[in-house]
């Protein structure tokens, strides 16, 4: 019998709010909201309840797909990165890079984002660049 | 803001000094797991400066010399119920102060735990209605704002003085606390006698979904019912509520009803409840009104 209990900051937003993960056997179970974290002061909103359900979804995808005759298959990191550098690249030099946007999300890290829109401006060449909590 | 920053003033010593009572507790609790009396222990430990529900196992007794009390109070019971659930064999062990006495309680009544599977170790507790001295005083509500005094229900208020306003404003002014419902469901995940498998507040038939707020008053009304003779006036959920509800005040009305009905006062003993119809014969009769 192993039951842990884990802090961790909810990923579905930038306020960073404190939670718990219940993880019993080695399953995670539930969400709670942490009691004495300085940001949600133990509340948390229907997403935060919910951060365990993500994670142990049945639809969760655990590899890349690439669309191969018409149909998802899962394929590779290296493959499914080459196909899609391929394909920005063809993209760029055919409609020119504001043909491409780029859409990044609360759920990664600051860092991540700060890459996502360097990526965007510096390598693809376009200002479209836009945030899920801007929407 | 910083008034609504709780201070939260050193628990206890975590150093080894034997004089404490603190210590008499953790050797109570490693002597239980040393013991085999319990398979493992629920009770709080310091986790990056966050006083944590800890679960202590007999595979390693000795970090009982972590335990704290703890100034937050979560629901131990319903972790409990929950590793109960999936392990039934196991003897659980767990700090109670009084409010997750009267949950545990309820939970024996309704099955959700064998007492014969729970050892508890009861340690002081909050500052209520019930109790004036204690060491947790993190679940008395917030003082209310002027405008929510002025427009809402002050969640300080005793069920007569709320019971005072004409029906008109009385109406008014709980609608207004229930239009500020942003439909978390943690008044009813953060619930340590809530355990049903299916909810009527998730029921698509009941009450309509999609929408926030959720359909008023219903939804609140719909988990007040429910909550007759099942709440045990913790105040988890008061705790829980990002609008600030007033939910522990119409919970203690409808359990006042079940006073009144049934002379039954909810988790005070873990016998018979008047609304669990699985018993051998009925116990309870309602009193003439």
């Amino acid at each position: 019998m192993d039951y842990k209990i884990i802090p961790s900051i909810c990923s579905y937003c930038g306020c960073g709010c404190g939670v718990l993960f219940q993880v019993l056997d080695g399953r995670l179970t539930g969400t709670l909201p942490m009691k004495t974290h300085p940001v949600n002061q133990g509340k948390l909103c229907i997403k935060g309840w919910n951060l365990h359900e993500h994670v142990i979804s049945d639809k969760r995808l655990t590899s890349p797909m690439v669309k191969k005759d018409g149909q998802l298959q899962e394929a590779s990191w290296d493959e499914a990165i080459r196909i899609t550098a391929d394909r920005l690249q063809a993209i760029i030099k055919d409609h020119g890079p504001d043909s491409v946007g780029v859409l990044v999300s609360a759920k990664i890290t600051n860092e991540e984002n700060y890459l996502a829109q360097k990526f965007a401006r510096a390598v693809v060449g376009t200002n479209n660049v836009d945030h899920c909590a801007r929407l | 803001m910083e008034e609504q920053i709780k201070e939260w003033p050193e628990p206890f010593s975590t150093t080894g000094d034997k004089t404490s009572t603190f210590d008499n507790l953790r050797d109570q609790v490693n002597a239980w797991l040393k013991e085999g009396k319990v398979d493992i222990f629920l009770g709080y430990k310091m986790v990056q400066g966050h006083p944590l529900p800890h679960c202590f196992t007999k595979e390693n007794p000795d970090e009982t010399d972590e335990l704290i009390v703890g100034k937050a109070r979560y629901s131990l019971e319903k972790m409990a119920a929950n590793i109960a659930a999936q392990r039934p064999e196991i003897k659980i062990g767990l700090l109670v102060r009084d409010c997750n006495q009267r949950a545990l309680n309820v939970l024996y009544v309704w099955n959700q735990l064998n007492p014969d599977q729970v050892e508890t170790i009861n340690i002081n507790c909050c500052p209520s209605r019930l109790k004036e001295h204690g060491d947790c005083s993190y679940l008395e509500p917030q003082p209310s704002g002027s405008y929510k005094k002025q427009v809402g229900i002050d969640n300080n208020m005793d069920v007569e003085v709320a019971e005072e306003f004409s029906q008109e404003e009385r109406f008014h002014r709980w609608m207004y606390e229930f239009e500020k419902c942003i439909k978390c469901y943690g008044c009813r995940n953060i619930c340590p006698v809530c355990f049903c498998q299916e909810c009527s507040m998730e029921h698509n038939d009941l009450i309509a979904t999609g929408t926030v707020p959720p359909e008023v008053p219903i939804f609140h009304l719909v988990r007040a019912v429910h909550m007759a003779g099942r709440c045990i006036d913790c105040g988890l959920c008061e705790d829980a509520c990002p609008v600030d509800i007033p939910l522990r005040l119409l919970y203690r009305k409808v359990n006042q009803v079940v006073s009144d009905m049934f002379d039954y006062k909810t988790g005070m003993r873990a016998d018979q409840s008047p609304f669990n119809i699985l018993g051998d014969e009925v116990t309870l009769e309602p009193k003439p009104i």
